[in-house]
């Protein structure tokens, strides 16, 4: 590559690019920068093949090879360029990879360049067939408008919209990267590595407090990577590598580069999003393709720098506009030139640097274009000592060119900036650098709660008051020189520690001595005027992703939306995926000037989480796959799997559903299942029931205020059914509670209410009653259960326990023993969920494995077979007993259940609920009852959700609709006992009705008709539990 | 992500290890049977819902298990106090 | 995930889950109630917030202010139980509780990035020392983890959620050491 081996383009139009050759010397300077040029990289851009260096961004190797368009726009298919340098880029926005690894939605100035990168433009061949249909019909508030049309009109344009309206394209495939997360905890949160953020972390690390610095970019430096400036004798670069290398040497300091912090949430609580393998276009399983960072920091020092405003002008999105600070960037930085002759509009001195520096760096300045008539800093001098051409009082007022800037008009302003002293005349150029001030990246700032506000002298909205513990430091602080952002960084750092509990509050850090040009006072516009009104020149581009235009937002205004808020909405402006980095203060100026009042009361839009997109891998991270939810296995869960059990979710819980054998269907093994536990023996792992053991002296006075039941009397050795209520009166859980002595308890809850069950328990114990003698504690974990069911279930259980005397005169029903089986010590609760002559055998989960496996082997000669939570549906339906949360829905009585029987009026206390069950609702007549339903077709089983109504009477031949609702099915099934099918049902005055046919009809259109039955259809004398 | 101070642990723990109990110092009354429809219906289901101070009851429930009170303003989520079950806020 | 690999030098070592004795003792960490534990159990009664006692292979967690976990070795469940019982006086609630827990131990310099993978709670040795214990929130499940002597961490989990732990605790460190 030769400096001097292209002659350089003086045409008017020269950047008809595609005949450029990949990697243009003209482009990329012949030195400088900070980029490797031993490390050339191929890459592939749309399908093109091209080349940078290491140390590039996606952005800075486009440039360099001659890419002017990245982009075509959302909705008038215009050509679109990089602009930016940084996480404010509209336009470039690319995909990353294809297939399964695809990234959408990424921007290519943030992108750093690796060997073999793919990528891909956004949004734009599907835009090009309806930019035509799009363009003329889609104003300000077009969502608004078309939302209020008739429905069909919108679902047609939806159509369009979301094939046009797509920033990237969904991964094809499940993401084959692995992503994690990792929690922080720190005295001072630093976020932003330029000097600011530098100075500050240095200050706060050296008084020990615990520090973290986050950074977005792939080295520290922030905006001095991009300049050439000097800090002491040394240029600004070494002072940055001398300071990181402190920081990193610290124990008590992290830091994370390559991470952007995207949300800054309550109680000082900041997420980042590090990414650690992107710039290395491979991933390894064991590593992590990007880790969310989850960071409470005792203090937060925002050193998150400022974003460079565009300056508004007709054809303002001509590929060749771009920021001032960008393009100093892309030459200093990255040694790339995006252009040849460069014309600089600006308001204010600072962006005179781009100037010199493109003068530096031997390329033409054409002139600037200063809005200030009397423009008089030190930059400003040095430019005329240049000779440079400077057009005091002037705007660029329009871009000229099809593909690419190819010229300017330019036309002095009148003494307010509004409007035009004289006719605009014509430069001809290929880049316009524009600079109309800066605004602070206030962001998460805002995120934080605090109101922006605006800054009349600095012209730009700082951040508000705090109303966490923050501190901002540097140009976000509206500091704008380094020597200014050095010494507010290290006195924030050190402010933040202090505040932690770290040092005095004075810096232990003397900000070196840093040359600074004197500047002026800066005059931004805004908009610049025009010839024609902004409604009939040339579109001037305020929101460049979503086309949002400076007409867009004065008929906005005209059409009445006066608060900021509601005009972003209406316009769109700042709704992308840059959230509106560069064109938010523009957009709010001209809405302010529409309205006639000041930008301070036309306020700024809230900022919200995220800064930059995040991926939803990170926001998954390991919780994907097999670790998606923490699965609860219970011991003897190795059996189950071991003997083929198809498995049902249970809260957490896995279950046994059925055991399928050979080619059963699930319909086979449970009518199997359930003709073995009727007819010989069958066994149910029951282990995931909710245990707490409950102690004290007052555990049965306890009790009896917890449950509806009455539990005083209740014998050792016993067990009682009991439900327990809501304060409303409703049922809340239910289980057998079993007294194991005088004083203690054991407890069953439903498995899922578990842990709500024992808090319940808790609260009123810490709350209400501090004074009863009780604990609880779960044991739910502890117990592997074991539900032995059927007429053999004594016989099999003889065969492994013989110091349990297990006749039904010494073990009752509802009784619970202690003793041993197959050797293990145990607890046996003769209770039955089932129907049956039933055994549930509680050993140590360690021992669970073996007592199941010698309770199987005893049941052998029996035929015992293991039966899974569907037949043990089965079971209790055809017995009419509830499942809380099934049956129930959080609106039920006892009585409504026919529990009546379970609540025990006039106890010394009362119980929790007892008063609400007096309230006239909770008796009314009319209330839904537990019923059984009966299928007139004994085969047609029922859907569970189904809804009752009326059976249709002869006369009315076709039903009418919409039919009075009286009730709906909770649960339905096919009893193999039965050899029918049964359902259980809520129904308005159920049990008035018995005998009544009433009808379901069903989603498909077909209605089933039943009889409203007795909720229990087996046994109903209950013989065959006390057997 | 709120970071409470339960006053049992002594120390700051993240939200997710703690589950809202609803308005805290909301006493059940002695004689429920004594007291009429609405009466009842007013400690069943009325509470302040301000704009501000609030008094609220939280569980520890991945923590000490411990109930406390939690004296957190609901439009700024600044938690000012957190306090044991049985005692008062200290300028409420 | 591959199960082998280059070795690391500072891996974290994982162990478990592994069976203990465990009880639950509820009461009023009364003068009283110490003397009693400490001659029943050998170990001294925490009554600091979120702290532990260990004396060999016998421990005492605090778990909240009226309640702790003792662990010994598995077996010893029985005997301490009666030892504890007969030692105790007026209110109190000693439950056996072996079969709810698992142990896992996490050993080497980065097991506490494995532990700030899983928890919200700070680890680091200013505010984790040797002797303290927390109960928090891990992975998706919750786990009892305690700071011992040599630097080296104990995680106590629910026993049902052993197998789930234990394939998230192998794949949190399998990850080659890398930035902070």
């Amino acid at each position: 590559m030769s400096a001097g081996g292209a002659s350089l383009p003086t045409s008017s139009h020269p950047a008809h690019t595609p005949a450029r050759p990949a990697h243009s010397p003209a482009r990329r300077l012949p030195a400088g920068g900070r980029i490797d040029r031993s490390q050339p990289l191929r890459f592939t851009f749309d399908g093109r093949s091209m080349s940078g260096f290491g140390g590039d961004t996606l952005a800075s190797a486009l440039l360099a090879n001659g890419v002017d368009t990245v982009a075509q726009s959302f909705k008038h298919g215009r050509r679109r360029g990089i602009v930016g340098s940084g996480a404010e880029e509209p336009n470039a926005i690319v995909d990353l990879a294809d297939g399964a690894h695809r990234i959408p939605n990424q921007r290519a100035t943030q992108v750093e360049l690796h060997a073999g990168l793919v990528a891909t433009s956004g949004a734009r061949r599907p835009l090009k067939r309806f930019a035509g249909a799009f363009a003329g019909v889609m104003p300000a508030g077009f969502y608004y408008k078309f939302f209020m049309g008739p429905p069909w009109l919108w679902r047609r344009w939806e159509a369009l919209l979301r094939r046009a309206a797509g920033l990237g394209a969904v991964p094809a495939g499940a993401d084959p990267d692995t992503y994690d997360k990792l929690n922080h905890h720190c005295d001072v949160l630093v976020v932003g590595g330029g000097p600011a953020g530098i100075a500050a972390a240095l200050a706060a690390a050296r008084v020990d407090a615990r520090v973290v610095l986050v950074d977005e970019q792939n080295e520290f430096g922030g905006s001095l990577l991009g300049a050439p400036q000097a800090i002491g004798d040394t240029p600004a670069t070494q002072w940055i590598d001398a300071a990181i290398e402190e920081l990193s040497a610290r124990p008590n300091v992290a830091l994370l580069p390559r991470a952007t912090a995207f949300g800054y949430y309550d109680h000082n609580f900041v997420t980042a999003l590090e990414r650690r393998t992107d710039h290395l276009g491979a991933t390894s399983p064991s590593a992590p393709r990007q880790r969310l960072h989850r960071i409470r920091a005792k203090q937060v020092a925002l050193a998150t720098g400022a974003v460079e405003r565009p300056a508004t002008f007709a054809n303002n999105d001509l590929p060749g506009v771009m920021l001032a600070s960008a393009v100093a960037t892309y030459l200093n930085r990255y040694a790339v030139a995006p252009g040849t002759r460069l014309l600089l509009f600006t308001s204010n001195d600072n962006a005179y640097r781009t100037a010199l520096d493109w003068r530096r760096a031997g390329r033409c300045v054409v002139a600037v274009s200063d809005t200030r008539p009397g423009p008089e800093g030190a930059l400003v001098a040095q430019a005329v000592a240049a000779g440079i051409e400077i057009h005091r009082a002037h705007a660029v007022i329009e871009a000229i060119g099809r593909k690419r800037v190819a010229g300017a008009l330019i036309a002095p302003l009148s003494e307010d900036g509004r409007r035009l002293a004289a006719k605009p005349r014509r430069l001809d150029c290929d880049l316009i650098a524009c600079s109309d001030g800066w605004s602070p990246a206030i962001h998460l700032s805002s995120q934080a709660g605090a109101r922006p506000r605006w800054n009349e002298e600095g012209m730009m909205f700082l951040p508000g008051a705090p109303r966490q513990p923050t501190l901002c430091a540097g140009a976000v602080n509206g500091a704008m020189s380094l020597a200014a952002c050095l010494a507010d960084g290290a006195a924030a750092g050190a402010r933040a520690a202090h505040a932690a509990g770290f040092g005095d509050a004075r810096p232990r850090f003397a900000p070196p001595p840093v040359e600074e040009a004197e500047e002026g006072a800066a005059r931004p516009l805004f908009i610049a005027p025009h010839v024609q009104p902004s409604s009939r020149a040339p579109k001037q581009f305020v929101d460049f992703q979503l086309d949002v235009t400076a007409a867009d937002i004065e008929l906005a205004a005209r059409e009445g939306y006066r608060s900021v808020e509601h005009a972003k909405r209406y316009t769109a402006l700042g709704f992308g995926t840059d959230q509106g980095k560069l064109g938010n203060v523009n957009g709010v100026a001209i809405l302010a000037r529409a309205l006639g009042q000041g930008i301070a009361e036309t306020g700024v839009t809230v900022f919200r989480p995220a800064y930059t997109p995040v991926t939803f891998g990170a926001i998954a991270g390991r919780d994907t796959g097999e670790l998606f939810d923490a699965e609860r296995h219970t011991p003897m869960h190795a059996w189950h799997a071991a003997h083929g059990a198809a498995w049902e979710n249970v809260g957490r819980w896995k279950r046994p559903w059925h055991y399928p054998q050979a080619d059963e269907t699930m319909h086979d093994a449970v009518v199997r299942e359930c003709r073995s536990a009727r007819q010989s023996v069958a066994m149910l792992d029951a282990s995931t029931l909710g245990k707490i053991d409950v102690q004290g002296a007052d555990a049965a006075a306890f009790l009896d205020r917890i449950y509806a039941g009455s539990f005083q009397r209740l014998g050792v050795g016993r067990c009682r059914y009991g439900l327990m209520l809501r304060e409303d009166g409703t049922i809340f859980d239910d289980g057998v509670a079993a007294r194991l002595a005088d004083t203690r308890f054991l407890l069953h809850t439903t498995t899922g209410n578990a842990e709500a069950a024992l808090a319940w328990l808790e609260l009123w114990r810490q709350t209400e009653w501090p004074d009863l003698d009780v604990y609880f504690t779960s044991v739910t974990d502890h117990w592997a259960t074991a539900a032995l069911a059927g007429p053999k279930a004594r016989d099999v259980l003889r065969r492994v326990c013989d110091d349990i005397d297990l006749s039904r005169e010494a073990f009752p029903f509802m009784s619970v023993r202690s003793g041993h089986v197959a050797g293990r010590p145990a607890r046996v609760f003769r209770i039955s969920f089932s129907g049956e002559l039933c055994f549930e055998v509680n050993v140590a989960a360690h021992d669970g494995m073996d007592v199941w496996n010698a309770l199987m082997a005893a049941g052998e000669p029996f035929g015992i077979t293991p039966y899974g939570t569907e037949t043990m549906h089965v079971l209790r339906a055809e017995k009419g007993f509830i499942i809380v949360g099934q049956d129930t829905d959080g609106s039920m009585t006892p009585e409504d259940m026919g529990l009546g029987w379970a609540v025990r009026h006039g106890k010394p206390f009362g119980f929790i609920g007892d008063r609400s069950l007096a309230l006239a609702d909770h008796r009314r007549a009319d209330r839904l009852h537990f019923v059984g339903l009966a299928t007139t077709d004994a085969a047609a089983v029922l859907p569970e959700g189904a809804q009752i109504v009326a059976a249709s009477t002869r006369r009315a031949a076709k039903p009418t609709t919409p039919r009075a609702m009286q009730g709906h099915v909770t649960s339905s099934y096919f009893s193999p006992a039965l050899e029918r099918s049964i359902a259980l049902a809520m129904l308005k005055r159920g049990r008035e009705r018995l005998g009544e046919i009433v009808c379901c009809p069903l989603a498909d259109g077909r209605e089933v008709s039943a009889q409203v039955v007795n909720p229990i259809f087996f046994d109903a004398e209950g013989r065959r539990t006390r057997a | 992500m709120l970071e409470i101070h339960c006053p049992y642990c002594g120390e700051s723990r993240s939200e997710e290890e703690f589950s809202y109990a609803g308005e805290a110092h909301i006493r059940r009354p002695s004689d429920p049977a004594g007291l009429d429809d609405r009466a009842w219906g007013d400690y069943l289901h009325f509470r302040s819902n301000p704009r501000g101070a609030h008094r609220e009851l939280w569980f520890h429930a991945a923590g000490c298990r411990r109930y406390l009170n939690v004296l957190r303003d609901t439009a700024s989520y600044q938690i000012s106090q957190t306090y044991r079950v049985g005692e008062s806020p200290e300028d409420v | 995930m591959p199960k082998a690999g280059a070795p690391v030098p500072d891996a974290t070592t994982l162990r478990g889950p592994r069976r203990q004795a465990c009880l639950s003792l509820r009461a009023q960490p009364t003068a009283s109630l110490r003397g009693a534990v400490a001659t029943a159990l050998g170990v001294e009664l925490p009554v600091a917030p979120c702290t532990h006692r260990r004396a060999g292979e016998r421990a005492l967690h605090w778990l909240g202010p009226d309640e702790w976990l003792a662990t010994a070795p598995a077996g010893t469940e029985d005997a301490l139980q009666a030892a504890l019982r007969a030692a105790l006086t007026g209110h109190f609630a000693v439950t056996d509780v072996s079969g709810a827990w698992r142990s896992f131990n996490l050993a080497g310099p980065r097991a506490i990035e494995v532990l700030r993978k899983s928890s919200p709670c700070d680890f680091h040795p200013r505010a984790f020392a040797p002797g303290r214990c927390v109960q928090t929130v891990f992975a998706k499940a919750t786990a009892l983890i305690a700071c011992n002597a040599d630097g080296d961490f104990d995680v106590i989990t629910r026993t049902s959620y052993a197998d789930y732990l234990r394939h998230w605790l192998e794949v949190a460190t399998l990850e080659h050491p890398a930035s902070p």
